[in-house]
């Protein structure tokens, strides 16, 4: 890690981040620092990006939130780019470096690196292993005896493993791509891949032809001048199509067109050499030189001669003109044929028309039984025409409805095997979630194991489930024991209750009794007295008992909290503060008296 | 009467069933008397039951290959006849260009078709018009070939909308017609396009030639291998690449958009003056006149050719054998936009010697 952040550093102080000199680690980076490096990265990356972003930290917390936010999205953004890239060059990038024995280097210092083999490829033939592709004798007779092996194939050696490991990956990717592209498109054609090569090949050519003829497509300011690129582009589409290039001298036509193209001043669109061709002879031997020195020339001309030059334009003149005359008679030939065909064509015609008026002339005589004849002719066939009709609707039906139905089942079966599809889909979904999360726990079990083995194993862990499970019980059983004097307590209650109303209720009643004869008798009296004594006496005695019951209880209660106080060991910490108070008054008086005499 | 209603129904070429079904395939099921592979092709691709099913276009119309065919398309409505079928399309086609007949009867036969559900019926209905020039229509009344004159087919169209829609630039499409140049039609509704080029031969009256016409074509290699065949033609297109290939036309009219756009190759050919200023203006009077209905306004226009042609042929009888020379017409003086348009008119009637 050390080495990596000293690369990084390095790099740093090279785009101009003032890295200070001590700064040898990236936790040592100080926000602004790491600021200030990553706006001067994405300037070096990006000017454009770059340049709107600031290399230190304005003061507001507002302001400092926004360039934070930009600065991430600009990371964000190039980020992306240099993904693209480094895919693309991941590849070569580590077959260069890979030249440059044991050390990595970042792509800036690369090509200063680069230095001891580079990387040259050389194009290789190996012979190829596909299934069920049929060889032709002579080509497994060539690979047999006259192709050399790979390690011969080549000038030089240097180039022999960079070539191999070009093939080997361009192979391999290939194959990689045409597997990720089968998976995800292929196999949802539901094509053999035979015919979903073919159809993308068509399709890919429909597409350069496409591209190829907007490219064709000439600006519209040439008058001779259309542009080489352009012909040679309808050259291509017209190979596309299958027709020669000659086409586009002699294009069929009537009498008409080839008069028009030949007496008018035409730059027609589409490069066609007879574009340049002008209306009257005369100004026909003037021009061609003219034209001869527009029309394309080949390729190669920058280098060759100015005499060299001169010399193929004059022989493509004297060839243009050949041309030209050949050209002039085959249109006059051209217009004689187009005449005889119309001609014949006429002919045809007007022969057929004598036909049917003959015979209508013969039949004239007995024109209305003729008539007559011929409608009921024409009935005949007509309803023959109307059954033959009827007879293979009776077989037409049936197929097409069969056809119909077959289709339908087709497509029943389609969606059934699309949606198993989807489930198998989701199947594998689901198989790489589970093992992936599979894996996961494997993996925290395995940490788990691992610190419990690092635990201290002292204390046997049976010990504390064995305490545990006590406790537990103990608790439950004086839950239990607590429930029953509840209950107890509850049953005595209620004797209580029901005991002090009946006594209250006989109390009342014997009262009563006691009092009506009372006025009487004295003895009655007396016992009334005794009888009230009693009952006075009783309930004392009752209340001293409940009187006691509920000062024993605030005993226990009091002494309850003279235990937590005692805890609180207030008494101890008001002692302490007691002599600190009377230390710091000393104290006081002590500085007091200083200052006095001071 | 009787031998013009056997040159008459001699038109007519044959007749097909495409169908929609339930399943979405679009099939041809049947056809009278035969139809060729590359007809079939072309009918089914024209048939807007093979589009994706996103417009539905009760009756097209166009040309291939010198014939015309005419569909008409139908949604099936319970209760029918016809089983698992959504929707079919009957296209007839015939040698001669009327629109408004082959409608009419491919409305017969689509009544009957889904009436009886089997072609048997139909067949019946298009032997009777092919023999006897007539047939039972819906309304228990009579479709008669004879009520379906060719002139009026040519004449169904509004050469006051277009006229309306261009103004003084309908000389631009006048004279390309004159010259004979190719003429390219855009517009995306199939209907709208067909409106408007049925209508455009119409322009060059003289002639009386529809075969120009090939309103409804599609960028394919034998459609425009067909195209290609024909020096001249007005042709529509639905698609709007078609505005990219240059190589098919000299002017370009995006109905849309209402432009024309002449081409670079055919600027030269189609340069304007004084001349084409007179009959834009005679076109343009004599469509904004109220007064006058759509015929009448093609028989001015005809009229105007008629005097330009009849001026022509003057210059070019006093020619040896009546054919026009550039060395005749330069000694007139013309201005020089007329001398280029006379010249190339006399090409185009053939009145040129080189």
């Amino acid at each position: 890690m050390e080495e990596v952040d000293k690369i990084l550093i390095h790099a740093l102080r090279q785009v101009g981040t003032e890295v200070g000199e001590d700064v040898d680690r990236l936790n040592q980076f100080t926000s602004e620092l790491i600021v200030e490096a990553v706006v001067r990265c994405i300037r070096v990356i990006d000017p454009a990006l770059g340049e709107g972003l600031p290399t230190s930290l304005p003061p507001g917390m507002s302001a400092r939130f926004r360039v934070g936010m930009s600065l991430a999205q600009a990371c964000q953004k190039t980020y992306s780019n240099i993904r693209i890239l480094y895919h693309t060059t991941s590849l070569l990038l580590f077959l260069a470096v890979s030249w440059v024995p044991l050390n990595c280097r970042l792509p800036l210092h690369c090509e200063t690196q680069v230095s001891s083999h580079s990387f040259h490829v050389r194009p290789l033939s190996s012979p190829h292993c596909t299934n069920g592709q049929k060889y032709l004798k002579e080509v497994k007779d060539y690979q047999r005896d006259f192709l050399l092996p790979v390690t011969a194939q080549l000038p030089s050696q240097t180039s022999m493993v960079s070539s191999i490991l070009e093939q080997h990956t361009a192979d391999l990717s290939s194959a990689q791509e045409w597997d990720t592209e089968w998976k995800s498109q292929g196999l949802l054609s539901r094509l053999t891949p035979q015919e979903y090569r073919s159809r993308k090949l068509t399709r890919l050519r429909k597409r350069i032809e496409e591209q190829l003829r907007s490219a064709a497509a000439p600006s519209p300011e040439s008058v001779f001048g259309v542009p080489r690129s352009a012909s040679e582009l309808s050259d291509l589409l017209h190979t596309f199509r299958g027709s020669t290039p000659s086409d586009l001298i002699l294009t069929k036509g009537s009498h008409f067109t080839h008069t028009q193209k030949f007496t008018f001043t035409q730059v027609s669109a589409s490069g066609r050499v007879d574009g340049a061709l002008q209306n009257g002879f005369s100004a026909n031997c003037a021009l061609l030189p003219q034209e001869a020195a527009a029309v394309p020339s080949p390729v190669h001309t920058g280098r060759q001669s100015e005499g060299d030059a001169q010399l193929r334009q004059q022989e493509e003149l004297a060839a243009l003109q050949q041309q030209f005359q050949q050209l002039c008679s085959d249109v006059d030939l051209m217009v004689v044929f187009d005449e005889l065909k119309q001609r014949e064509m006429e002919n045809t015609k007007n022969e057929e028309k004598t036909q049917v008026k003959k015979k209508t002339i013969d039949l004239l005589p007995d024109a209305d039984n003729n008539l007559q004849k011929l409608q009921s002719q024409v009935e005949a066939s007509a309803n023959r025409v109307v059954n033959l009709a009827s007879q293979w609707e009776k077989h037409r039906a049936p197929l097409i409805e069969e056809h119909r139905r077959l289709k339908e089942i087709c497509s029943t079966k389609d969606l059934e095997s699309s949606t198993k599809l989807s489930e198998i889909n989701s199947l594998h979904d689901k198989i790489c979630a589970a093992t992936a999360e599979a894996k996961k726990k494997e993996e925290s079990y395995k940490q788990l194991v691992t610190e419990l083995e690092s635990l201290p194993q002292d204390v046997s862990r049976s010990a504390y489930t064995q305490r545990i499970l006590e406790i537990v019980g103990n608790i439950k059983k004086q839950k239990e024991e607590i429930t029953k004097i509840l209950s107890d307590t509850k049953e005595l209650q209620k004797e209580i209750n029901s005991l002090t109303g009946k006594l209250d209720r006989t109390f009342a009643v014997t009262d009563e009794l006691v009092f009506k004869d009372a006025k009487k008798d004295e003895s009655v009296r007396k016992s009334y007295k005794y009888l009230a004594a009693l009952h006075e006496n009783c309930n004392q005695l009752i209340q001293t008992i409940e009187d006691t019951g509920t000062i024993l209880r605030e005993i226990r209660d009091l002494e309850e909290q003279i235990e937590t106080e005692n805890c609180n060991k207030t008494v101890t910490n008001l002692e302490r503060i007691m002599d600190d108070y009377k230390a710091i008054r000393q104290e006081n008086s002590a500085l007091a008296a200083k200052v006095r005499e001071g | 009467e009787w031998n013009m209603a056997t040159t008459e129904t001699q038109l007519m070429l044959s007749v097909g069933l495409i169908e929609k079904d339930v399943n979405g395939d679009t099939l041809w099921v049947w056809c009278y008397p035969s139809v060729s592979a590359e007809l079939r092709q072309l009918l089914l691709r024209k048939c807007c039951l093979t589009q994706d099913g996103r417009d539905f276009h009760t009756f097209v119309f166009g040309q291939f290959s010198r014939t015309w065919y005419y569909i008409t398309t139908l949604e099936v409505q319970e209760p029918t006849a016809l089983n698992k079928v959504t929707h079919f399309s009957i296209a007839v086609t015939a040698k001669d260009f009327n629109p408004e007949k082959y409608a009419a009867l491919s409305r017969i036969l689509c009544r009957m078709y889904v009436k009886h559900g089997s072609p048997v019926k139909m067949m019946e209905a298009y032997i009777t018009v092919l023999t006897k020039g007539v047939c039972q229509n819906d309304e228990n009344g009579l479709f008669l070939i004879k009520d379906y004159d060719v002139r009026k087919a040519y004449l169904a169209g509004s050469i006051k909308d277009v006229v309306s829609q261009f103004g003084m630039e309908t000389i631009i499409l006048y004279t390309a017609l004159i010259l004979k140049k190719r003429i390219v039609v855009h517009h995306p509704r199939i209907e709208a396009l067909l409106e408007f080029t049925r209508v455009l031969p119409a322009l060059a009256w003289h002639r009386k030639d529809w075969s120009v016409l090939h309103p409804y074509v599609h960028l394919t290699a034998a459609e425009l291998d067909d195209l290609k065949k024909c020096p001249g033609y007005i042709a529509g297109f639905v698609d709007p690449e078609v505005s990219n290939r240059l190589e098919l036309f000299d002017v370009f009219v995006s109905l849309p958009d209402s432009v024309i756009t002449v081409s670079q190759g055919a600027k030269d050919a189609m340069a304007m003056g004084k001349l084409h200023k007179d009959v834009a203006q005679v076109i343009v009077q004599s469509a904004e006149d109220a007064e006058r209905s759509d015929s009448q306004v093609i028989k001015d226009i005809s009229i105007k050719t008629k005097e330009i042609l009849t001026n022509l042929c003057a210059l070019a009888d006093a020619c040896e054998d009546s054919k026009l020379t550039l060395e005749v017409l330069k000694q007139h003086h013309f201005p020089p936009a007329t001398e280029n348009f006379l010249f190339h008119l006399a090409a185009a009637e053939q009145l040129l010697r080189i």
